[in-house]
């Protein structure tokens, strides 16, 4: 407390005095000067006070900016310890069956979202993510949940550091222009290992580019996540179910891991209806031990990403490559298609990974023994479900709608690996808001063989 | 003065005099801002709900000093990250703290949002005139001929005029408290520590969202004693920034927010997401045994207002609702600048593989250039189907096995709703394939206009009269307009 009994008077150590002299002249009664001797422990003048004429009108503490520089000594105990914070779980509440439903893949997400506990959604308008915004946006209020509409994508991504540092679930749409802003965000949120759930549906680039969809940001995905050494699980549905599934998935994995989650949709994916089963049940979602909640049993908690001695910030670091070493080891995802006795793999994630399907059938109805190695998890890259089917590859054959950044994370995992040397890896390339088709990825397949013909 | 930590133990683990000292430069204005925020917590009671953010700047490091629940923010984000933690739990008090780059340059978005949501919560700027942290350089709120290290010889009109936030921020509508106070003498101590504890106060009761600026000294950066720089706050400062209420429009007198409880029960979710889907009755006899295999591709395609887009997912929908996988993929692509809205459906027993129909089984074409784009890239024996009444006969469609007309907008027309020409349509695509029986689509339509009723009848009809059309046609591989 800054004032006290009238008759109580300041009382200062001197090493906790700067020697600032602002409340030399506030005192009336000429009680203090500025001090004249160095303080051995500070180096810093403290100010002398004489008190034989203190009202106690505490003036003087009021000018002093130090917390426990002059100031009354109230007498109060020192606060006990609070007890530590605990988690508190959620709870999963069955949904009753029914038939299917038929969904949009961005509404698919939202439902998603809505399944996994999120009650507060935070974005900024843009095409072609705006589908799952706008469920959002009609489905929240009813269920006594938020929808803000940010001033820009970087206030989104704070307002979702905000409320995932409050220990609840909180969510974005955005589309990789949007993404692009978002990062420095996610950087933050990495740092301060807070929860959240990202769903970029990638659209064409560079710059403004197109509304078509392209896998555009998979590098910034997988290897530029904001500045740092971060790292995030990044999911990579191919349909609407799997939408709808990742989002759940991607809040679950959020909260495991204290990070960020990642969902990699593409335009075609968020715009494409089909069939949507929903889960058994949903989340009510319970409160972690660190949250910074407003509320007691919370309060000895900081949400911060400062570090500030390099000893300090480098353990951090080294704890945050623990856990990208958990992420690595446990959550390596990857759908197979017909891979049994394959000798050309398709690899494809996304709505390429469809085309890519459809261009399998085609091939193995010429005879072609192929098949797809469908990244589910683009990072961590699921090499340990590659690395077998290699033994019987000829080639490997890399359908995507981008410059080949699918293909510099297989490569990258492959090499850290240590697997796949001497196999040819051929790519099929669309960009621009293009995707491969079927007859182009076959002709790429035919070619990848008759390559290996060749050599 | 149990709001402050008893000893700092975040500020490089407390070793030595930084348990019980604040990293600032002697006399600095923030640990008398500091002192007033933990006084006004207490005095409301306030301590175990408050939450203060942190900063980028010199105040980066209030959560070393404020026992209270701690966010440190990104620079000029604090904000929005207050939003979210008040969206979280309403009942948190939320302080934002920010210094003038932090909020007037960097953070000019989010304070602006902020003040436009006018949500309950506390922004505290402390307005130095300076950057602090980064050493001295030039501040939005800088004042002209003001030296910095960015601003080597004062402030000049090129650097533009310095930014009174306070009043920017007064003038937006919503429920407000505004208030600029400064920290020079005894008197402007009090009066600051009263707005403040307003400001919190206003926040607590849920009324409005606050705004103190204090004008605070930085004597390092303007190379002045701490008894200098007061004066030059009070001499230099004041007259660019008046002191005051800048806007409290009954802030007291304001209804308190409500907030919702959020919902988790799940016949409350479902009834949100339209209703559990009741498993539906099915129609078909199996997989339709088309000529088109098991993954049947379809394309319709035609101008915007043609209802491409609609008839394909009803498709869809119906697809499903038969038991087997089925998509729709919208494409406005490039081509639409041609006047061509397309859509492609593909119906697969088991799994739909790709979903695009780049060669299509089945194409409708509402147009001629639809026709002209897409006839030729149908996949052999397939069967296309074109608004005959306003697409003249093709001459030769090379591999398809049936070309037929169907006099869509004519048929719709007669039944006096232009708009039900995309349901003849499909009706010509069942008519023309047996790809569904009627009752599927009759069962898929009643669902699409189960808020619109009064059209049921006429899209019934539609429907029928497409599929009388096209059945009516000799399949063959001659194109047989229908007039
Ligand atoms: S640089 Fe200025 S604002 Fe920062 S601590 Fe020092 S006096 Fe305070």
């Amino acid at each position: 407390m800054t004032r006290a009994a009238a008759s109580a008077r300041p009382a200062l150590r001197p090493e906790l005095c700067k020697g600032c002299n602002r409340c030399v002249d506030t005192c009336a009664q000429g009680c203090i000067s500025p001090g004249g001797e160095v303080d051995p422990l500070t180096g810093l003048v403290p100010i002398d006070l004489s008190l034989d004429a203190c009202t106690g009108c505490g003036l003087c503490v009021e000018a002093c900016p130090e917390p426990w520089g002059l100031r009354f000594d109230d007498g109060a105990p020192p606060p006990a310890a609070a007890a530590a914070p605990r988690d508190l779980p959620g709870e999963q509440l069955p949904l009753p069956g029914g038939g299917a439903l038929v969904l949009k893949g961005a509404h698919a997400s939202a439902i998603g979202a809505l399944l996994a506990g999120c009650r507060h959604f935070f974005g900024y308008p843009i095409t072609p993510s705006t589908e799952g915004a706008e469920l959002m946006a009609r489905v929240l209020p009813g269920l006594g949940g938020h929808f803000v509409q940010a001033v820009s994508e970087v206030a989104a991504v704070n307002m979702i550091y905000g409320c995932g540092g409050a220990g609840l679930p909180a969510m974005t749409f955005t589309s990789s222009p949007g993404f692009s802003l978002m990062l420095e965000g996610i950087s933050y949120l990495i740092g301060a290992e807070v929860p959240g759930v990202f769903v970029d549906v990638m659209r064409a680039g560079p710059g403004l580019g197109n509304i078509g969809p392209e896998q555009s940001d998979i590098k910034l995905l997988c290897r530029g996540l904001g500045h740092g050494n971060t790292r995030a699980i990044v999911l990579a549905p191919a349909t609407p179910q799997e939408m709808l599934d990742f989002t759940l998935l991607a809040f679950r994995l959020a909260f495991a891991y204290r990070s960020p989650v990642m969902i990699a949709a593409d335009g075609y994916l968020g715009q494409m209806t089909g069939r949507v089963h929903l889960p058994g049940a949903l989340v009510r979602p319970g409160l972690p031990a660190w949250a910074v909640h407003g509320d007691a049993a919370h309060r000895p908690n900081l949400i911060s990403s400062i570090h500030l001695a390099e000893v300090d910030l480098e353990a951090h670091n080294e704890r945050l490559q623990a856990k990208y070493a958990r992420m690595i080891d446990a959550e390596q995802r990857a759908d197979l298609y017909r891979c049994e006795d394959a000798e050309l793999l398709l690899v494809a994630a996304n709505t390429p990974a469809r085309m890519a399907k459809g261009a399998i059938r085609a091939l193995r109805d010429e005879g072609i023994a192929a098949g797809l190695f469908r990244p589910q998890t683009l990072w961590p890259f699921p090499v340990r479900a590659l690395r077998p089917l290699l033994e019987r590859t000829a080639a490997l054959l890399v359908v995507e709608a981008s410059d080949g950044q699918l293909e510099d994370e297989l490569r990258l995992a492959l090499s850290h690996a240590g697997a796949g040397a001497g196999i040819p890896i051929h790519h099929v390339r669309r960009m621009g808001g293009v995707l491969p088709s079927q007859r182009e990825i076959v002709a790429g397949a035919r070619a990848a063989l008759a390559g290996r013909a060749r050599a | 003065m149990t709001t402050f930590y008893r000893r700092f133990e975040r500020h490089d683990h407390a070793a030595g005099l930084k348990g019980e000292t604040t990293h600032y430069c002697p006399g600095c204005g923030h640990g008398l801002i500091h002192k007033m925020i933990a006084d006004a917590v207490e005095a409301l009671g306030v301590q175990d709900r408050t939450i203060a953010i942190s900063p980028v700047g010199c105040g980066v490091f209030l959560h070393y000093y404020l026992d209270v629940g701690n966010s440190q923010a990104s620079h000029g984000r604090a904000p929005a990250v207050a939003i979210g933690h008040k969206l979280a739990n309403p009942d948190a008090v939320v302080v934002s703290y920010q210094g003038d780059g932090d909020l007037a340059s960097i953070g000019l978005a989010e304070i602006l949002q902020a003040a436009q949501l006018a949500l309950p919560i506390t922004v505290i700027f402390v307005n130095n005139a300076i950057y602090g942290m980064t050493g001295g350089q030039l501040a939005p709120t800088t004042i002209m001929g003001q030296k910095t290290a960015t601003s080597p010889r004062g402030r000049d009109r090129g650097m533009g005029q310095p930014l009174r936030m306070s009043e920017l921020i007064a003038q937006i509508d919503g429920q407000a408290f505004v208030e600029r106070v400064a920290l020079f003498d005894a008197r402007q101590r009090k009066r600051a520590a009263r707005a403040v504890e307003k400001a919190l106060r206003l926040q607590v009761e849920g009324r409005a969202f606050s705004f103190v600026e204090v004008l605070a000294e930085c004597p390092t950066h303007l190379g002045l004693t701490p008894v200098e720089a007061e004066r030059w706050v009070k001499e230099q400062m004041v007259p660019v920034f008046p002191l005051g209420v800048k806007k409290d429009l009954g802030a007291d007198a304001a209804p308190p927010f409500e907030w919702p409880t959020p919902s988790f029960d799940p016949g409350r979710v479902l009834a949100a997401l339209g209703g559990p889907a009741a498993a539906p009755e099915r129609f078909c006899d199996g997989f339709p045994r088309t000529a088109f295999g098991d993954d049947v591709g379809l394309k319709l395609a035609g101008a915007g207002g043609d209802g491409a887009q609609t008839a394909a997912l009803l498709l869809t929908k119906a697809a499903i609702q038969e038991g087997f996988d089925a998509t729709h993929i919208p494409s406005y692509g490039p081509e639409s600048r041609g006047g061509t809205s397309y859509a492609d459906v593909r119906i697969a027993a088991e799994e739909v593989l790709s979903p695009a129909a780049p060669h299509p089984h089945v194409l409708v074409a509402f147009n001629a250039p639809s026709l002209a784009r897409f006839g030729p890239e149908v996949a052999p024996g397939a069967t296309v189907i074109y608004d005959s009444t306003v697409v003249p006969a093709p001459a030769s469609l090379g591999p398809a096995a049936a070309v037929i007309g169907v006099p869509c907008t004519a048929i719709a027309r007669e039944l006096g709703q232009p708009m039900v020409k995309n349901v003849v349509a499909v009706g010509a695509v069942l008519g023309a394939t047996g790809l569904f029986p009627a009752a599927t689509l009759q069962r898929a339509l009643r669902q699409a206009l189960h808020a619109r009723p009064a059209l049921l009848p006429v899209n019934e009809a539609a429907l029928a009269r497409g599929i009388e059309a096209a059945g009516r046609r000799p399949a063959g591989g001659t194109p047989t307009p229908d007039r």
